[in-house]
């Protein structure tokens, strides 16, 4: 009986036990991907994940029906988000906690009621209007953003354009002194460009091709109906833009022989990308070139955030490729599946605060990801870096470095901030860290100048003194040996 | 030992056609310092992806493996005078296989003087200046082919014409000895697997 009353506490304190020891939360499930960098020896190194999967929104959760292959979406500086739901031919609007706002089905065009029809691309201009690429209506759509019509951008009228030149809007930018940019279908020559007036101005980017010489070769080896069956040397379309708040749009274009996919064009359309990084700002660097996974990375979404930090989306292998200002591939993460975090077909990608959002056309949904402590770490010493707050910036770079040894960016942020208050020694060794010759290189030259400088005196006085010494020594053997001579000679 | 080992290698490298002519006929040249300058080579080889400044240094340090290095460049090394020999028996050379390995030993030797100090150079270098240690490493090659061709031309008794020739053969019969090599190499593991194989069936059959 007693060992019977005994062994009934120890179950139930067992039990108990159990039910209240604190379950360790499992430590890899929370990101459903792994994310990597490229280091110089462009092998793929793994990363602490930076940013996580938080929750999904779709048309249910909203309350406004299920999305039907959304397929761009935008956020405005206030907060609130603008979702282009192409099958359902609607806007929708979130206020800035994520609130359904309004839903712009149909709007007043001179007295008749229109709508959209499969729009692909939507932009909300600083002055809060928001520009559709209706793309089955051959128009790009100016709305108020209470849902009245403000203009229409038809088919443009030019010399330059062929006379049945077809208008379809794919993606378009509006920037800062309303100039429209639009990236077509079918068009090879750049990005159209409207002025405020809706008038066609010409292109921007145009993307040069220079065939490679084995096509040259090939082509003058072979003959007229193998050349019909070849393909031309026309370049490729861009496939998305953005605009930075310089004025500075960026553009990404799938061409899979191009190094320079990602555009970053001026006012007068030359690229002018910073490509600093130690390989070609394209996506993925390394990847088999055939089967499954296979080929370059398809970007077909960039969104500029802070600091001059951009981030491309590739649909390819649905990965999200974070760049700074100079070019350096800051992180990669993301991929393809089920779950909440990896996606099915994704189009768009889009900044909320700190947090990235995700546009899924397969699963109809928007992932929001937030930033780690690594992600966000990384973040805010790239904008300190951006903006010239170096010292700020080294703390943040060091904090980064604790959590990742491997990280050669952090190794040269801090560098540069040591360069520039003159640590010539310590930043050569944080150069090499980061696997940065230039930079080591001009550390190098300051810090030898710097021992010359102090050591010049030093050294030529010993080495004059040496050399003294040492034609002391001779003259000396010489009158010695010369004397002994002498003496064997019987002189002395 | 002084003048075995110093004095007639540099006169040699200096003095290549006099230097090659005493190596022959003269009985100047002795194998063992040859292959003493192989072994060095093999050394600066390694000593200089090892410790070659930051801003000329390209390998991977995860790749670093000295043995590689050793057989990387003997194998080439009796490869090449392999190669040489069985060709130059075919095209009337009057050289010894012995020789062709002197030549080819002696030959290296401005590798190895100019790649160990260059290395050591090449810590104290900025990026601008790194040109200069591409250039003298690449006149260090050429010296030593230039050294190679001499030796070639002298040691067989060749025209210039056909020092280029048999030089060129040379290369050529060396794929084929890989070639052959690795044919042997292959044909002699499935026969090991096979003898193998057939050991094995022997035991659980019984």
């Amino acid at each position: 009986m007693q060992i019977k009353r005994v062994l009934l506490l120890a179950a139930i304190v067992s039990l108990l036990v159990t039910l209240f020891d604190v379950q360790p939360a499992p430590a890899s499930a929370a990101a459903p991907y792994e994310a990597y960098n490229y280091d110089f020896y462009g092998d793929a190194v793994p990363l602490p994940a930076p940013y996580l999967p938080e929750y999904a929104i779709t048309g249910k959760s909203l309350g406004v029906g299920d999305f039907n292959q959304p397929s761009d979406m935008y956020v405005a500086k206030d907060g609130s988000v603008y979702i282009l739901d192409k099958g359902n031919a609607r806007v929708i609007v979130l206020d800035s906690s994520l609130k359904v706002k309004q839903v712009i089905a149909d709007f007043d065009n001179n007295g008749k009621q229109d709508v959209l029809a499969g729009p692909e691309g939507l932009f909300v201009s600083e002055k809060n209007e928001i520009y559709v690429a209706d793309t089955e209506h051959n128009r790009v759509v100016v709305l108020s953003n209470d849902g009245k019509l403000l203009k229409t951008i038809e088919s443009p009228k030019s010399d330059i354009l062929p006379k049945d030149f077809k208008f379809v809007p794919l993606k378009v930018t509006v920037d800062s002194a309303d100039r429209v940019f639009v990236v077509s279908r079918g068009v090879f020559e750049g990005i159209m460009q409207f002025d405020e007036k809706s008038d066609f101005m010409g292109y921007v980017g145009t993307i040069s091709v220079s065939p490679t010489l084995w096509d040259r070769l090939w082509r003058s080896l072979s003959t007229k109906a193998q050349k019909q069956q070849m393909e031309l040397f026309i370049p490729t379309e861009f496939a998305s833009v953005d605009i930075d708040s310089k004025g500075f749009v960026y553009a990404t274009a799938i061409d899979i022989n191009s190094n320079e996919t990602i555009k970053r064009l001026n006012p007068s359309g030359q690229d002018v990308l910073k490509r600093f990084g130690y390989w070609p700002v394209k996506g993925d660097i390394r990847f088999r070139m055939f089967g499954t996974n296979s080929g370059p990375s398809k970007l077909i979404d960039i969104k500029v955030l802070d600091g001059g930090m951009y981030v491309a989306l590739d649909s390819n292998r649905a990965r999200l490729f974070t760049y700074n200002d100079e070019g350096d591939l800051l992180h990669v993460f993301g991929g393809r599946g089920n779950q909440l975090g990896v996606f099915n077909n994704p189009v768009a990608v889009e900044q909320i605060g700190d947090k990235l959002a995700v546009l899924d056309m397969g699963k109809n949904n928007i992932a929001v990801f937030k930033p780690t402590t690594f992600g966000s770490l990384v973040r805010e010493a790239t904008i300190e870096h951006y903006t010239g707050n170096d010292d700020k910036a080294v703390k943040l770079w060091e904090q980064v470095l604790r959590l990742n040894t491997n990280y050669e960016i952090a190794y040269l942020g801090i560098g540069k901030s040591l360069l520039m208050e003159k640590k010539n020694k310590e930043a050569m060794e944080y150069f090499k860290l980061g696997m940065s010759r230039k930079n080591y290189s001009v550390a190098y030259k300051r810090y030898r100048r710097e021992v010359m400088k102090d050591n010049f005196g030093s050294f030529m006085t010993v080495l004059i003194s040496l050399i003294a010494a040492f034609v002391a020594y001779r003259l000396a053997r010489h009158a010695i040996r010369r004397r002994s001579v002498k003496r064997e000679a019987g002189f002395y | 030992m002084k003048q075995d080992f110093i004095k007639f290698p540099l006169h040699l490298i200096l003095h290549p056609f006099d230097g090659f002519w005493d190596m022959k006929y003269e009985n100047r040249g002795k194998v063992k310092v040859s292959l003493a300058i192989l072994v060095l080579l093999v050394l600066t080889l390694i000593l200089q992806k090892q410790y070659a400044g930051f801003l000329v240094n390209f390998v991977d340090p995860r790749t670093l493996n000295s043995l590689d290095d050793l057989q990387f460049t003997v194998l080439p090394f009796f490869l090449f005078c392999i190669a040489n020999w069985s060709i130059t028996t075919l095209m009337e050379g009057e050289g010894k296989f012995k020789e062709i390995v002197m030549t080819t030993g002696y030959a290296l030797l401005p590798m190895v003087l100019i790649n160990l100090p260059l290395t050591f150079i090449s810590r104290f270098m900025t990026q601008e200046e790194t040109s200069f240690y591409w250039l003298i490493n690449s006149v260090a090659s050429i010296w030593f082919i230039l050294l190679l061709f001499i030796g070639i031309m002298t040691v067989h008794q060749y025209t210039p014409a056909k020092a280029v020739l048999t030089l060129a053969l040379t290369v050529v019969a060396m794929g084929f000895v890989v070639f052959l090599g690795t044919l042997a190499f292959s044909l002699g593991l499935q026969i090991y697997w096979f003898i193998y194989d057939v050991y094995r069936e022997i035991i659980f059959r019984t």
